[in-house]
Formats: structure tokens, C-alpha cells, sequence
């Protein structure tokens, strides 16, 4: 295989390279004679990115037979681009035949010098197709990246997960608060507090999608997702360098959500390559108690087929993962969590029976639990049973309590509830973080 | 040179330099180890600093008198000592104050065979330094340059397009081969590690690039990397803003020979040796030459 690009298009290849290289290690090329395909899936299996270019984004799209693999490391691949992209007038990518070891890279500068490498490629070339029809989710939002990125900076940046709530538009009754008529979306940080991170600042963000968002479609109950923002941002950047809008589908807690370019329709230039961002999400709702019928949190990893529909075996695989890893993210101290659980629903009973679990598997605990796209299905329909809008309503005076954000398995040491003293108190309760009472800055307290 | 009746008593250098931001330029440039120790040699032609590390590779600093704006020798012989490269630059350093060009003078010996350093133009405060020297326990190897054959196999490449290829090379993780070939006139740098690559620099391609180019058979040495990126690592911004090109030899046995010229000039103050904008004296530019071993295997490899 052969192709040859220059000019915009090996920009766009630049970012691309820039954006994999920021989900996983190794690129996994794919080329027939209608398309180019690049992916790449990090090593916990919780997000797949896929950037695909048609052959009119090449100046030359050579392919010897019908479909040709390799799998190189993106780090090789960015080593190739730290020749400055203005420096280069055009780039070559070859493999002589589909059994070769190598794939060369060579960049003609304007300079006059010329630089080949030779990437190896894998041997065991692990390839993974993941494909998920974008209209399968009922529900999504098209944001323009600088407005993203704007309120992105709301957030510490050291942010690991993030949620978005999202609720109708229309659902709010008309006595609700008027800080929070309009407000439909809300995006809220999520902590791990299982991790001694020094990161205490939470943030919540309510934001009107009629002014924020380009577009924004939900219906129904209220739904949150949370997943992780590292990816977020590098999907970001990718289309902000693009100059195109993102389009983030999503259903609700625990599938995944997808993101990809929303392309003007004059944007006819730009519709020669296209992006698709997956990204599992927390199996736990924010918004809802956990299932009585099982422990509260579980996580597997997205379920990734070689084939291309996405698995129904991944149930059946997640129900054993969920008993074999209770609690991925996890309180690990059960007398905090007996004590924070402020909305009575018998959430305490259920958490302190989850801790015993949990405690056993601290050891286990990871950043976030990832799980099976298909997982949830059967889960879902109890959460939905819960009443959720007046709970949605509450956290909007001053006191910034959220009811249904008190189910402990989510907020740790229980100062991520809302009620104001728990702020003070957190670093009482908590003998283990002696550091967060004195490292917490004054506004944190003052805010109080 | 100083004929005074106190001859015996006068230092045998005294020197005044009116920029010192060029010499710390000049003296960074060969500067790729934390730390390092310096000979410095001392002549009625200027100062000269030479390093070495582990036989392989030498670099010398030529700092000739033109460039200071007082010159008194007055030693007999060769005065040479030793003194730590980092410690030196970083005094130097104490000197410069940025935006405003400082002058220096430099004495040596003191009473306990110090190098002195002191300011000499500001009228509020006064600096004023002593630096240790040692007694230079190695001789330095003469690296008796010799041309490869007749005709010196030579190239001079732009400083900017050298520094980024070789730090290119860094990738391959290995030893870099450096190929000459006079048809089609080109130069190749190849490293063959976890990954391969070769960069060539083609004469016809942009005659900005490669500014000279001299060879009338094929050859091929293969050198360490860290030793070629010690020779480009460090090599002052100024260079590169100036499009300075640096020079290439490769000399018998496959000895390679790099030099690069580093302006030494006073930015701010109208300087009677720099007849216009841009264009530098020569008597304003320091040179700096490195010396490279090659790895012992080949000779003369045909690719």
C-alpha cells in the first residue's frame, strides 16, 4: 500500500496521529481500496477511537489487493511528526507488500532534507474493530469545541471523569428556582475517592443547552453519563484543530457514549475523513441508588469484538465480572460511608453491607469502572422507576445539596455531599486523609 | 604586551571583554555534560578552551584576541590550567545582565593561580570573582587532524537543519552512520535501531541547505550518538536565528571534524567592526571544533 498526502490533509493526519496517540499505544492501520481506517483503544478497554479517511484525502491512495492490516506504536508514529508540520511538503506511507515488517514513513521538508523511518510492525497485531450505530442512542448534543473548552475550564484540570445529567428541556416545573429554569444539562466532576488524590474540588456546572450547546436533543427522565475526560480532551483538540463542531451521543449510565465531527453540510472539503470517539461509561448512575440486586458498583471492560457488532455475550461477561469485582470504585472507609448517606433510602443498609465487600477488594480498585456496553440493559428499567425530578430540582439553592448524589458509594469521605457542614466535617471523619485538613485552601471552607 | 619594568610581576593575561552574554554563547556550546573540566590555554593569539571525553571525542573553544577589546599577554610560554566548564560559565553568567551589554576583564593568574573576574563598566555596583584553577594532569590528545585524502572530504550544512537531524536521530536508538556520496551530490545520516532512519540531505534539493559540498569517492563511518548530539546539542540560538552554517570534515580514518562559528558581537552598542547591520567582523565570531572518533568497526563501507 501506498499514499502520499500534503497540504490541510496531512495536518488533519498530524492531529489524528496526536489524538490516538492520547487514547492508546498502538495504531492499528486498515486500508481497502474505499478506505482508510486508523484505531487505536487504551489499555483498560474503555475507549476506542477510530479515524477514517476516504482515498480523496490523499494525493496518492495505492492498495495492492483487497484489505491490508498492520499495527505499528503510536509513539514510532509521533516521533515521525515532531518534524514541524509547516516544515513538510509532503509525506509517504508505504508497506511493499502486506507481509512486511516495516512500514516507511518519509517526509520531504521544504528544506531540502528528506527523513525515512522504518516502523516496525507488530507481529501479533491485536486488531479490534468496534462499530456503533450512532442512531441506536435516543439522545445527543452538537457543542462547538472552544464553547466546550470554556466550560471544561470550570473544572480542576486535573479532572479525571466527568458527568453530564442530562434532562428534557421542557421537564422543569415552573416554580423551580429560577437559577435553574432553562438550565436542562449539568455537568458535574466526579471524584474517585478511592484514590488519595489531593483533587477535592467538585464542581457543578448547570448550563442551558439552548445557549451553550448548537444542538441538544433528550427526552424522557433524566439521564447522566460518566466517563472519562482525558479522552474528552483529546477528542477536543482534535476537532477544534478542524475546525468542526462535536456531536456527543449518549443513552445513559453505563452504555457508552460515542462523540464524532459534525460536518457542515457546506463543509464538503472536511467529509473526506470522519472520527468516532467510544467511551464506556460508569455502570452507577449518579442520579439513582443502586440496584438492591446487586453490589453497588462493577465494572468490566468494554466489551471489544473482533467482529463488528458489538457483542451480546458482553452480558453474560459482565454479570460474572460484576461478582468477582464488587466494587471497582469504592469507599474504602465504612464509617464514613455510614454516616454520609443523607437521603433515607435505605442507601446506608446497602452501602455498609457493599463496604465489607469492598474493603476486601481495595487492593483491586481502578480509576473507573468500565463496563460492558450491553451490560446495563437489564439493570435499567428499576433506576428509571425511581422519581428523580424533584430531586433534580433541589440542588439549586444555595445550598448545593444533591439528594440523589448522597448515595455514598459515589461520593467516598461523604463531603461530596451537599449538605454545607459535611464540608466542614470531612476532614473530622476522616482520620485516614490527615493532609485534607490542611491542605483544603481557604475558599473551600469560607465558601461555607 | 605589557613592557613595563614589573614584567615579572604583571599577569600573564589581562583582557577586556565588552559582551559577555557572546562568550557564555561561545562557551555553552560545547557544554553536554553537567559537568565538565576545561583546559584553558592561554597565547599571545587568544584563548583557547579544550575538553575531552573518554579519548572519542574533543571540542575547543578558539576565543582569538580580536574579539576582546584589550589584550595584554604577557607570559612566556603557553600558560595552561584547568577549571571547571560549568563553574566558569555560570560565573560568567553573574556578569551578564540581559539588555544591557557588560563589560569584563579577566586576570590571570592571581596570587594563588586564580582566574579573576571582575566588571568593570558599572558605576553603581562592582562584581568581582575568583575562580580555582588546577594543574592539568592529561595532555591534551592532539587529535592531528588529517585530511582523508588529497582533496578534504568536506560539506557545510545549515547549523539549524544539523541540530534538528541529529536529534531526529535520537529515535533509532543507535549509533549513526554518516554516508558521503559524490553522485548524486548527497549526505546521509542513518541510525538502525528499534526503528530506522535515514535522513539525507541532497545538495541539489535547496542549495540553502547544503552550502558546500566536497567529496570524490564514496564514504561511510559510523559514530556514536552521543558524541554527534554532544556537537549540536547545545549550539547557541543565536546560530540558528543567524543562518549560520556549520562545517563538516571527515578526515582520515574516518575523524570527524565539526565546526561552528558563534557571533561573540555587542547587540546594543554600535560596534566599529560591524561594517552593517548583520554582517559580523570575522574578528567578532568565535570558533568552535569538535573532533569525533568513529566507532572502530568499518571503513570506507559502500552502501
Amino acid at each position: 500500500m501506498e499514499f502520499i498526502l500534503s497540504g490541510n490533509a496531512l495536518k488533519t493526519f498530524a492531529r489524528s496521529i496526536t489524538c490516538l496517540s492520547r487514547v492508546g499505544n498502538e495504531l492499528a492501520i486498515q486500508a481497502s481500496p474505499s478506505l482508510l481506517a486508523l484505531h487505536s483503544i487504551n489499555s483498560s478497554r474503555s475507549a476506542y477511537q477510530s479515524i477514517t479517511f476516504k482515498p480523496g484525502f490523499f494525493d496518492v491512495y495505492n492498495i495492492a489487493g483487497n484489505q491490508v492490516e498492520c499495527s505499528v506504536l503510536l509513539k514510532a508514529i509521533c516521533s515521525v511528526f515532531r518534524t514541524p508540520i509547516a516544515s513538510i511538503d509532503h509525506l509517504s506511507i508505504e508497506l511493499p507488500d502486506p507481509d512486511a515488517s516495516k512500514v516507511q514513513w518519509t517526509l520531504e521538508c521544504y528544506s531540502g532534507v528528506r527523513k525515512a523511518y522504518w516502523i516496525t510492525c507488530n507481529v501479533e497485531p491485536n486488531i479490534q474493530h468496534l462499530s456503533l450505530d450512532r442512531r441506536r442512542f435516543p439522545s445527543n448534543f452538537v457543542v462547538r469545541p472552544r464553547d466546550l473548552n470554556r466550560l471544561l475550564a470550570n473544572f480542576q484540570s486535573s479532572l479525571q471523569e466527568i458527568t453530564v445529567i442530562a434532562t428534557e428541556p421542557t421537564s422543569f416545573p415552573s416554580d423551580a428556582a429560577s437559577e435553574i429554569g432553562g438550565k436542562a444539562v449539568e455537568l458535574r466532576s466526579y471524584i474517585d475517592l478511592t484514590k488519595d488524590n489531593d483533587s477535592s474540588l467538585h464542581t457543578q456546572l448547570w448550563i442551558d443547552p439552548a445557549e451553550e450547546f448548537v444542538q441538544y436533543t433528550h427526552t424522557g427522565d433524566p439521564v447522566d453519563v460518566t466517563f472519562g475526560v482525558k479522552e474528552l480532551k483529546a477528542f477536543l483538540s482534535f476537532c477544534e484543530g478542524c475546525e468542526v463542531d462535536i456531536h456527543l451521543y449518549f443513552e445513559k449510565a453505563g452504555e457508552p457514549i460515542l462523540m464524532a465531527p459534525k460536518f457542515g453540510l457546506d463543509d464538503g472539503s472536511s467529509s473526506n475523513f470522519d472520527a468516532t470517539l467510544v467511551l464506556a461509561t460508569m455502570l452507577v448512575s449518579q442520579l439513582h441508588e443502586s440496584n438492591p440486586s446487586e453490589p453497588p458498583q462493577a465494572g468490566s471492560s468494554m466489551h471489544v469484538q473482533a467482529a463488528n457488532s458489538t457483542g451480546s455475550q458482553a452480558q453474560g461477561r459482565s454479570g460474572v465480572n460484576i461478582s468477582e469485582h464488587p466494587s471497582e470504585h469504592t469507599k474504602i472507609w465504612s464509617d464514613l460511608s455510614g454516616s454520609a448517606t443523607k437521603s433515607g433510602n435505605g442507601a446506608e443498609g446497602r452501602n455498609l453491607q457493599g463496604e465489607t465487600n469492598l474493603n476486601a477488594n481495595a487492593n483491586e480498585q481502578k480509576e473507573i469502572p468500565r463496563f460492558s456496553a450491553m451490560h446495563i440493559s437489564k439493570t435499567a428499567p428499576n433506576r428509571e422507576n425511581e422519581p428523580l425530578d424533584p430531586n433534580i430540582c433541589h440542588p439549586v439553592e444555595g445550598n448545593n445539596v444533591e439528594e440523589p448524589r448522597d448515595r455514598s458509594e459515589n461520593n467516598g469521605q461523604g463531603f461530596s455531599q451537599r449538605h454545607p457542614s459535611n464540608w466542614v466535617d470531612a476532614d473530622e471523619d476522616d482520620d485516614d486523609e490527615n493532609e485534607l485538613c490542611v491542605q483544603s485552601t481557604p475558599p473551600y471552607y469560607e465558601e461555607q | 604586551m605589557n613592557s613595563s619594568a614589573l614584567d615579572s610581576e604583571a599577569p600573564d593575561l589581562v583582557c577586556q571583554l565588552d559582551n559577555v552574554q557572546g562568550m557564555v554563547d561561545a562557551l555553552t556550546a560545547v557544554r553536554w555534560k553537567r559537568s565538565q573540566d576545561a583546559v584553558i590555554e592561554l597565547s599571545e593569539h587568544g584563548i583557547v578552551l579544550i575538553l575531552e571525553e573518554n579519548a572519542c571525542l574533543q571540542a575547543k573553544v578558539y576565543l582569538q584576541r580580536e574579539l576582546f577589546i584589550l589584550y595584554e599577554y604577557s607570559a612566556h610560554g603557553r600558560p595552561r590550567f584547568g577549571v571547571s566548564l560549568s563553574l566558569f560559565v555560570d560565573c560568567l553568567n553573574t556578569f551578564s545582565v540581559p539588555g544591557h551589554s557588560s563589560t569584563i576583564e579577566i586576570r590571570y593568574p592571581g596570587p594563588d593561580m586564580q582566574l579573576l573576574l571582575k566588571s568593570v563598566d558599572s558605576l553603581d555596583a562592582g562584581i568581582y570573582a575568583e575562580i580555582r584553577t588546577r594543574i592539568p594532569d592529561t595532555i591534551s590528545w592532539d587529535y592531528n587532524f588529517e585530511p582523508a585524502g588529497s582533496t578534504p572530504i568536506t560539506f557545510t550544512v545549515k547549523s539549524a537543519a544539523l541540530k534538528e537531524a541529529i536529534d531526529d536521530l535520537e529515535w533509532p536508538g543507535s549509533s549513526i552512520q554518516i554516508t558521503l556520496q559524490p553522485v548524486p551530490p548527497t549526505v546521509t545520516f542513518r541510525g538502525d535501531g528499534h526503528g530506522d532512519l535515514q535522513i539525507d540531505f541532497m545538495y541539489y534539493a535547496n542549495r540553502d541547505l547544503l552550502m558546500a559540498f566536497h567529496c570524490d569517492s564514496q564514504i561511510s563511518h559510523r559514530y556514536k550518538y552521543k558524541f554527534l548530539r554532544a556537537m549540536t546539542s547545545n549550539i547557541p540560538v543565536s546560530v540558528l536565528k543567524d543562518n549560520r552554517g556549520s562545517k563538516l570534515t571527515v578526515g582520515r580514518g574516518g575523524m570527524l571534524k565539526v565546526q561552528h562559528l558563534v557571533s561573540v558581537a555587542r547587540q546594543s552598542i554600535p560596534n566599529p567592526h560591524i561594517d552593517s547591520a548583520g554582517y559580523q567582523h570575522p574578528s567578532r565570531i568565535a570558533y568552535i571544533e569538535f573532533f569525533v572518533k568513529p566507532e572502530e568497526d568499518e571503513d570506507n563501507i559502500n552502501d
